[in-house]
C-alpha cells in the first residue's frame, strides 16, 4: 500500500498563477476505503539564525517564526474506496487566489538561514483505525511571467582593478612590494537565466599566480527585534584561471547560476536576501601549502579580491 | 625371336607426322604486334585514372564532398576516423615507460573499489566542488599496464551507471577522469593520458546527446513527438528536452576547477544544438577560456580537444582556431624565453615540451587550411600577424614549430607565389623551438610540389645555398640539400649541384659521415641516381664516387642497390670500367648479406646481382667472358641462383662459340667443364638435374660425348640425392622432376650406346634407380616407367625420330639390323612393364589410380604391337580404370576406342559391357 505524487511538470517549476497539477497514484493489494483524499499546498519562508552574529539572542530564538505564503488544503475525493492495483487520480489546485494577497510567492530558495520552500501533500484519511496514507512533494515556485520585467536587462558592467593597494588586509611583503595589478569588468546586474559574464586581464604580477576564482556569494539578513543579522556564505566556486596566466591575455567570466542556490535579490521587511560576487585571485605560496583547508573567503596574506554586489533578476 | 609374345611397334615416323600435321598458312600480321593497340590501351588509361581513387592520395576531395549543412551524427564519421588515427599516432610517438611515477595520484586512480559506494549515497553538487583529496604528497608509482586498465574499468563504470540510470554518477566519474589531465608531472606520459582520458569524454558526450535527442523525439511514455532531421533548429526542440540540455550545462557549469569544466563541455558541445542556431558562438567563449590554463602543455592539448570537438557541429568559422595558434603561440614564446622557469633553463625541457605540444599545433593547422578556399587564406595570414598590406611580413618573428606546420598546410599556390616572402619569415624565425633547416627543408618540398617559376626557385635557391653554407654541420647541410636537389635537378643547375657536391664530398672526408646523416645522404643520392639515365652520367658528376666512398653501413648497400638497377636497366653492360665497377659494389653488397636478417633485401641484392652478371656482355671476346663466369663464381659463392644462371650463362657460351667460331673445341670443353664442375654447387638436386641434362644436351652438341655421357650420369644420379621429405612436396615440384625425366628419355632417344657399356645401360639406371626409391610416389613412379617405356619402343625403331647431327651416329646405325640389341630392349621393357601395372596399384586415390592406368594403357598400346601378353596387360589396366572411374569418362572411352584399334582386338576382349 503505497501512495505517490506525481506533477505535471518533470521540472516542478509552477508559477503562483498556474494552476498546480498532478496526479496521485495509490497502488494497493486489497481495496481501501477512506474518509476523503485532500491536497495540501504549504508556502513558507523559514528562517533560522546561526553562527556567531546572532550571540545571545540566538540561543533565545534559534528557530524564528517562519512566514507564510499559502496554505490551502482541497478535497479531491469525498469519502469512498479504491479498488486493489493502481488507481490514479488527477488533481489540480490554484496557487493563488486573485481575491486572497496573504503575501508574495516570493520564488524557491535554498539558502544557509533562509529558505523558502513550497511542498504539496496528498492525505488519505483513513479513520482512527488505520494510520492514514500521506506523501510530501516539494515544487519550484518562480516569478509570474506577468510580473517580470519588460524587455531585456541593460548591460550593466562594473569595471574593476586589483592591485596591492586595493587590498584591506595584509598582504605577504613580496607581494605588497612586487606588485601585481589585474582588471576587468563584470556584469553586476544580471538575469537568472544568463550565465555572470565578464572577462579578466592579468596585466602584471611580480609574484607567480597560483590561481583566480570567481565566488559566488549570498549575502542573507534577517530582522530579529531591533536587529538585523547578517550572514555572507559562498555558494559556489568557478576558477577562471589555473596557474600563472599569461600577462595581458584577456579571460573571460562565465558562471552559469546554480539553480535553487540562487533566486532573484530580495528585499523584504523581516528579511532580504542578496548575491556578492568575488574576485579572488591565489598567489603561489609557501604559506598557502601548509593552509589547505581554509574558508576561501578569508582574507590571507597570499590572496588578493574584489568583491562585488550582483543583482539577479528573473527576466522573460 | 625367343620372346614372341612381346614386340615393338614399328613406327614411321614421317609419314605420322605428314598425317598428323596441321596445314600452316602464312599469317600477314603478328599477332603481337597490333599496331593499334597501344593507342587505345592509353585511352582506356586516362580513362580510368579519372574515377579511379587513389587511397595515398590525401582526402581533399572527401573533404570537398562533405556539404555543410550534414548532421552532426552522418558527419561524425569521417572526423572520427582522422581522429582515431591521429590519436594512435600520437601514443606511438610518445611512448610510455612502463613506471609512471606520478606525484599527486588522484584517488580516483587508487581507490576503485570505494567509489561506488560514496557516489550512490551523497548526491549534492557541492560534493563536485570538493577539493581533490589527495592520498598523499608521497611520488607512488604504479604501472602503466595498472594505470591503463583503472581508466578502462572507470570507462567502464561511467557506462555501467548510464545504463542502470545514475546519470549522477557516470557525471561525477567523469569529471574526476576530466581531473586526470590537470596533472603535468609526467610529461612524456601527458599524450597517452589526454587520448585515454578524450575517449572517455567522447563517450559521456555521445552518451548525452543521445539521451537529450531521445527525449526530444519521444515522449515519456515513448510516443514518437517529431523526428529530428540532421539539419534540426533549436525550435524544433521541445522544452522538455532543452531543460535537460540545460541542466547538462549548469552541472558542468558548476565544476569549480577549469580544466575538468572546459573538457566536460566540450564533450558535450554538440548539444548547444539543442539550445542554440549558432552553437558555434561558444567556442570564441571556450577558446579564452582555455587562455585560464597557463601550463603549456595542459592548454595545447585543451586546444586539440577543443578543435577535434568542434569538427562535430555542422558549421563552425575557422577564427577561434586561429585563436588557438595565436595562444600557443604566445605561450609558447613565453615559456621559451623565460630562463628562470621552474623546470630550469634545461633545453632537453623545452625540446619536450616543444614536440608536446607539436601535434596539437599540427592538428589545428590541419583544421585550418582543411577546405579553406583560396580566397581565404590571405586572410588567415593576416589574422595570424603574418601579412600585412598585401605582403608577408618578415619582421613579425614567428615561433618556427608553428610556422613549420604551417608552411605544411599552406596551399601550394600561396607558397609558390610568396617563396621569397616566406624565406624572409623564415630567416627571422630562428627560436629554440624547432630547427631552422628544417624550415628550410619543408620550403624545398613544398616548392617542389607546384612547379614554381625558374626565376623565383633561382633565387629562393641562391639565398638558401647562402645560408645553408654557413651550416658547421654535414647533417643541417644535407637535410636542407635534400629538399632541395629536386628543384636543382629538375632546372638543370649544373654548377649548382657541382658546389653542392663539393660542400658534401669536404665536410664528409673531413669529420666524417655520422649514423644520422646517411640517411640523408642516402635519400640524396638515390634522388640524383633516379634523376640520370645511365651510369656514365653519373661518374661525369664530380665528387660522386668521393661520397659514395664516404659512405658505409646499410645506407650504402641501399645505394649501391639502386646504382645495380639503375645499371641493370641497360641491355648491355659492356664497358669494363663500368662493369669493374659493378662488379666491386656486388661484391660489398654479396659481402654484406645478412643471411638471417632481412630476407626481401637479401633476394633482391641476389636478383640484382644476378641481372647484372646476365647483362655482362664482352661480345667477341668470349675467353673474358668465361673468365668473368670464373670470377663471379669465385665472388658470390653464397648466392644460390646465381650459380644457375652462371650455368646457364656457361651453356650458352658455348653454344655461341659452336654457332659463330665454328669449332672450337678446347673452348667449349672449358665452357663445359666449367658448367659440370658448377652445379653440384647448388643445393636442391632437382635443379641439379635440369643443368645436368642442359648441359649434357651443349656437350652432345659440341660432338662431346663421352662427356655428355657423363653429364647424363650424374644427371640421373641426382635422383639419388632428391629427398622427398626435405621440403619436396609442392605438385609443381613433382611435375617438375616428372617432366625433367621424360626430357632425359627424349634425348637418350639421341645417344649413342656406349660398347664398353650395356647398350640400354642409362635406360635400365634410369629405371633401376626409379624404382628402388621409396619416397617416390606410385605417380611419379608410373609416370616415369611410361616413359621408358616409349624410350625402348622409339629406340627399337629402324629410323630413329631425330639425330643430333650427322657427325654422331645414332643407335638405330649403330646397332643396325643387331637381333641381341633389340632383344636387350624387349627383355628390360618386359621388366618395366611388369613393375608399371604393379606400381599403378598401389596409387592410394582412386581417381589417380584410374588415370594414370589409362595413361599408362594408352603408352602400351603405341609401343607395342598385340599380344596376349600386351593384351592381358591392357585389359588389367582398362579394369582397373573401369573400377575407378565412371563408366562415361570421356578418357576412359577414348582409351577403349584407342586400344581396341592398335590391338586389332574384338571389341568385346577389351571392352566389357
Amino acid at each position: 500500500m503505497s501512495v505517490e505524487l506525481k506533477l505535471s511538470r518533470s521540472n516542478r517549476i509552477y508559477r503562483p498563477s498556474e494552476p498546480l497539477e498532478g496526479k496521485i497514484i495509490v497502488k494497493t493489494s486489497s481495496s481501501i476505503s477512506h474518509y476523503g483524499i485532500r491536497v495540501a499546498v504549504k508556502g513558507s519562508v523559514n528562517l533560522q539564525v546561526r553562527g556567531g552574529s546572532g550571540g545571545v539572542i540566538e540561543s533565545l530564538y534559534g528557530v524564528l517564526k517562519p512566514i507564510h505564503i499559502v496554505k490551502r488544503t482541497v478535497e479531491i475525493k469525498p469519502s469512498g474506496k479504491i479498488g486493489s492495483g493502481t488507481t490514479e487520480v488527477p488533481f489540480s489546485l490554484i496557487l493563488r487566489k486573485p481575491d486572497e494577497n496573504l503575501e508574495r510567492f516570493y520564488e524557491t530558495f535554498h539558502g544557509a538561514n533562509i529558505s523558502i520552500q513550497y511542498l504539496v501533500t496528498v492525505d488519505i484519511a483513513r479513520g482512527y483505525l488505520h494510520k492514514s496514507l500521506s506523501t510530501t512533494m516539494e515544487f519550484i515556485v518562480e516569478t509570474d511571467r506577468a510580473d517580470l520585467l519588460q524587455g531585456p536587462l541593460p548591460p550593466e558592467m562594473v569595471i574593476f582593478y586589483i592591485t596591492q593597494d586595493t587590498q584591506r588586509h595584509p598582504l605577504l611583503p613580496e607581494l605588497k612590494s612586487g606588485g601585481f595589478r589585474v582588471t576587468g569588468k563584470v556584469s553586476t546586474q544580471r538575469s537568472l537565466s544568463d550565465p555572470i559574464s565578464g572577462e579578466l586581464t592579468v596585466e602584471a604580477s611580480a609574484i607567480p599566480i597560483q590561481s583566480i576564482d570567481i565566488h559566488l556569494l549570498r549575502v542573507e539578513s534577517i530582522l530579529m527585534g531591533e536587529k538585523i543579522v547578517t550572514e555572507t556564505s559562498l555558494i559556489q566556486t568557478t576558477q577562471i584561471a589555473d596557474g600563472d596566466v599569461c600577462r595581458n591575455l584577456t579571460l573571460p567570466i562565465y558562471v552559469i547560476l546554480p539553480r535553487l542556490l540562487t533566486c532573484p535579490t530580495i528585499l523584504a521587511g523581516p528579511f532580504s536576501i542578496e548575491f556578492k560576487v568575488a574576485i579572488v585571485i591565489s598567489f603561489q605560496s609557501e604559506l598557502s601549502k601548509s593552509q589547505k583547508k581554509s574558508d576561501p573567503r578569508t582574507p590571507r596574506l597570499w590572496l588578493a579580491m574584489e568583491t562585488l554586489p550582483l543583482e539577479l533578476v528573473r527576466t522573460k | 625371336m625367343v620372346d614372341a609374345s612381346m614386340e615393338f611397334r614399328p613406327r614411321n615416323y614421317s609419314a605420322e607426322r605428314q598425317s598428323h600435321v596441321l596445314p600452316r598458312v602464312r599469317a600477314d600480321v603478328h599477332p603481337f604486334s597490333d599496331p593499334s593497340l597501344p593507342v587505345t590501351q592509353v585511352d582506356v588509361v586516362d580513362h580510368g585514372n579519372e574515377d579511379f581513387f587513389d587511397p595515398l592520395r590525401g582526402t581533399n576531395d572527401d573533404e570537398k564532398a562533405t556539404p555543410s549543412d550534414h548532421g552532426v551524427m552522418c558527419e561524425a564519421d569521417p572526423p572520427t576516423k582522422e581522429w582515431t588515427s591521429f590519436s594512435r599516432l600520437l601514443k606511438q610517438r610518445f611512448p610510455v615507460s612502463k613506471m609512471v611515477s606520478i606525484s599527486l595520484m588522484p584517488d580516483v586512480i587508487i581507490r576503485s573499489g570505494k567509489l561506488h559506494e560514496k557516489s550512490s549515497t551523497s548526491m549534492h553538487l557541492e560534493e563536485l566542488d570538493d577539493p581533490q583529496k589527495f592520498a598523499d604528497e608521497g611520488v607512488r608509482l604504479i604501472t602503466w599496464q595498472e594505470y591503463v586498465s583503472r581508466l578502462h574499468e572507470l570507462k567502464d563504470d561511467i557506462n555501467r551507471s548510464w545504463l542502470a540510470d545514475d546519470r549522477i554518477t557516470s557525471l561525477k566519474l567523469s569529471i574526476k577522469v576530466a581531473k586526470l589531465l590537470m596533472d603535468t608531472s609526467v610529461l612524456q606520459f601527458y599524450p597517452t593520458l589526454f587520448v585515454l582520458v578524450t575517449d572517455i569524454m567522447d563517450m559521456l558526450g555521445d552518451l548525452v546527446w543521445q539521451r537529450i535527442k531521445q527525449k526530444a523525439e519521444f515522449a515519456e511514455d515513448g510516443t514518437l513527438i517529431c523526428n529530428l532531421p540532421d539539419n534540426f533548429k533549436a525550435s524544433d526542440v521541445c522544452s522538455e528536452a532543452k531543460e535537460t540540455c540545460n541542466n547538462w550545462f549548469c552541472k558542468i557549469g558548476a565544476v569549480r576547477e577549469l580544466l575538468p569544466r572546459i573538457y566536460l563541455e566540450l564533450a558535450i558541445l554538440p548539444c548547444w544544438r539543442f539550445l542554440l542556431d549558432q552553437p558555434a558562438d561558444n567556442l570564441q567563449r571556450l577558446v579564452m577560456m582555455i587562455r585560464g590554463l597557463a601550463d603549456p602543455v595542459a592548454c595545447a592539448y585543451c586546444h586539440l580537444y577543443m578543435a577535434h570537438c568542434a569538427q562535430k557541429l555542422p558549421w563552425h568559422d575557422i577564427g577561434y582556431l586561429i585563436t588557438c595558434v595565436n595562444d600557443i603561440r604566445v605561450i609558447l614564446m613565453l615559456n621559451l624565453s623565460t630562463n628562470q622557469s621552474t623546470h630550469g633553463s634545461v633545453t632537453g625541457n623545452k625540446r619536450l615540451l616543444v614536440s608536446l605540444v607539436e601535434p596539437s599545433i599540427e592538428y589545428i593547422m590541419k583544421c585550418i587550411f582543411k577546405g579553406l578556399p583560396e580566397m581565404q587564406v590571405s586572410d588567415v595570414l593576416v589574422e595570424l600577424g603574418l601579412r600585412k598590406n598585401q605582403q608577408i611580413v618578415g619582421s613579425v618573428p614567428c615561433v618556427s614549430v608553428v610556422l613549420h606546420h604551417l608552411l605544411k598546410e599552406l596551399p601550394i599556390e600561396v607558397v609558390s607565389s610568396n617563396a621569397l616572402e616566406i624565406l624572409h619569415l623564415i630567416e627571422c624565425s630562428n627560436d629554440n623551438s624547432f630547427d631552422q633547416h628544417m624550415n628550410y627543408r619543408i620550403l624545398g618540398f613544398r616548392l617542389y610540389e607546384t612547379g614554381s617559376p625558374v626565376d623565383i626557385i633561382n633565387s629562393v635557391l641562391d639565398k638558401v645555398i647562402q645560408v645553408i653554407a654557413q651550416y658547421d654541420g654535414l647533417d643541417e647541410y644535407l637535410k636542407v640539400v635534400e629538399a632541395y636537389i629536386d628543384l636543382v635537378l629538375q632546372n638543370q643547375m649544373e654548377s649548382l649541384l657541382n658546389t653542392i657536391l663539393e660542400v658534401i664530398s669536404e665536410r664528409a672526408w673531413n669529420k666524417g659521415v655520422t649514423e644520422d646523416e646517411l640517411p640523408s645522404l642516402q635519400s640524396l643520392l638515390v634522388k640524383l641516381l633516379s634523376h640520370f639515365k645511365c651510369l656514365e652520367d653519373l661518374f661525369t658528376l664530380n665528387h660522386f664516387s668521393e661520397i659514395l666512398d664516404a659512405m658505409y653501413g646499410n645506407s650504402r648497400n641501399a645505394v649501391f642497390m639502386h646504382i645495380l638497377s639503375m645499371a641493370t636497366r641497360t641491355d648491355h653492360i659492356r664497358d669494363p670500367t663500368t662493369i669493374q665497377f659493378l662488379f666491386e659494389i656486388s661484391q660489398t653488397l654479396h659481402d654484406n648479406m645478412e643471411f638471417m636478417h632481412v630476407k626481401d633485401d637479401d633476394s633482391q641484392v641476389a636478383r640484382l646481382i644476378c641481372r647484372f652478371v646476365h647483362k655482362v656482355d664482352y661480345g667477341a671476346e668470349m675467353e673474358r667472358q668465361l673468365e668473368f663466369l670464373v670470377d663471379c663464381r669465385g665472388a658470390f659463392g653464397r648466392l644460390n641462383e646465381l650459380k644457375e644462371t652462371l650455368v646457364h650463362l656457361s651453356n650458352c657460351l658455348a653454344i655461341q662459340a659452336l654457332k659463330y667460331a665454328k669449332k672450337h673445341p678446347s673452348f667449349i670443353k672449358t665452357c663445359i667443364t666449367f658448367s659440370e664442375v658448377t652445379t653440384p654447387s647448388i643445393s636442391t638436386p632437382s635443379r641439379q638435374l635440369d643443368l645436368f641434362l642442359e648441359t649434357a644436351e651443349v656437350a652432345f652438341l659440341g660432338g662431346l660425348v663421352s662427356h655428355s655421357d657423363g653429364l647424363l650420369d650424374s644427371a640421373i644420379s641426382c635422383l639419388q640425392s632428391i629427398d622427398i621429405r626435405n621440403g619436396f612436396r609442392t605438385p609443381t615440384d613433382v611435375e617438375g622432376l616428372v617432366s625433367s625425366v621424360r626430357k632425359l628419355c627424349g634425348f637418350l632417344v639421341m645417344i649413342p650406346g656406349n660398347s664398353s657399356l650395356q647398350a640400354t645401360y642409362l635406360p635400365s639406371n634410369l629405371f633401376t634407380l626409379s624404382s628402388s626409391y621409396s619416397w617416390m610416389e606410385p605417380k611419379m613412379r608410373t609416370q616415369i616407367f611410361s616413359a621408358i617405356i616409349l624410350l625402348l619402343a622409339t629406340l627399337s625403331q629402324n629410323n630413329l625420330p631425330y639425330h643430333a647431327n650427322a657427325e654422331i651416329p645414332g643407335n638405330d646405325k649403330l646397332y643396325y639390323g643387331d637381333s641381341s640389341y633389340k632383344q636387350e630392349l624387349v627383355s628390360l621393357s618386359k621388366l618395366v612393364l611388369d613393375n608399371l601395372v604393379d606400381v599403378i596399384q598401389k596409387e592410394p586415390s582412386q581417381v589417380a589410380r584410374g588415370t594414370l592406368a589409362l595413361e599408362a594403357c594408352n603408352c602400351i598400346a603405341s609401343a607395342f604391337t598385340s599380344s596376349n601378353e600386351i593384351l592381358s596387360a591392357c585389359v588389367t589396366l582398362i579394369e582397373t580404370a573401369k573400377s575407378c572411374l565412371s563408366v562415361r569418362d570421356k578418357y576412359l572411352q577414348a582409351t577403349i576406342q584407342f586400344v581396341d584399334k592398335q590391338l586389332q582386338t574384338s571389341g568385346g576382349s577389351v571392352c566389357v559391357g
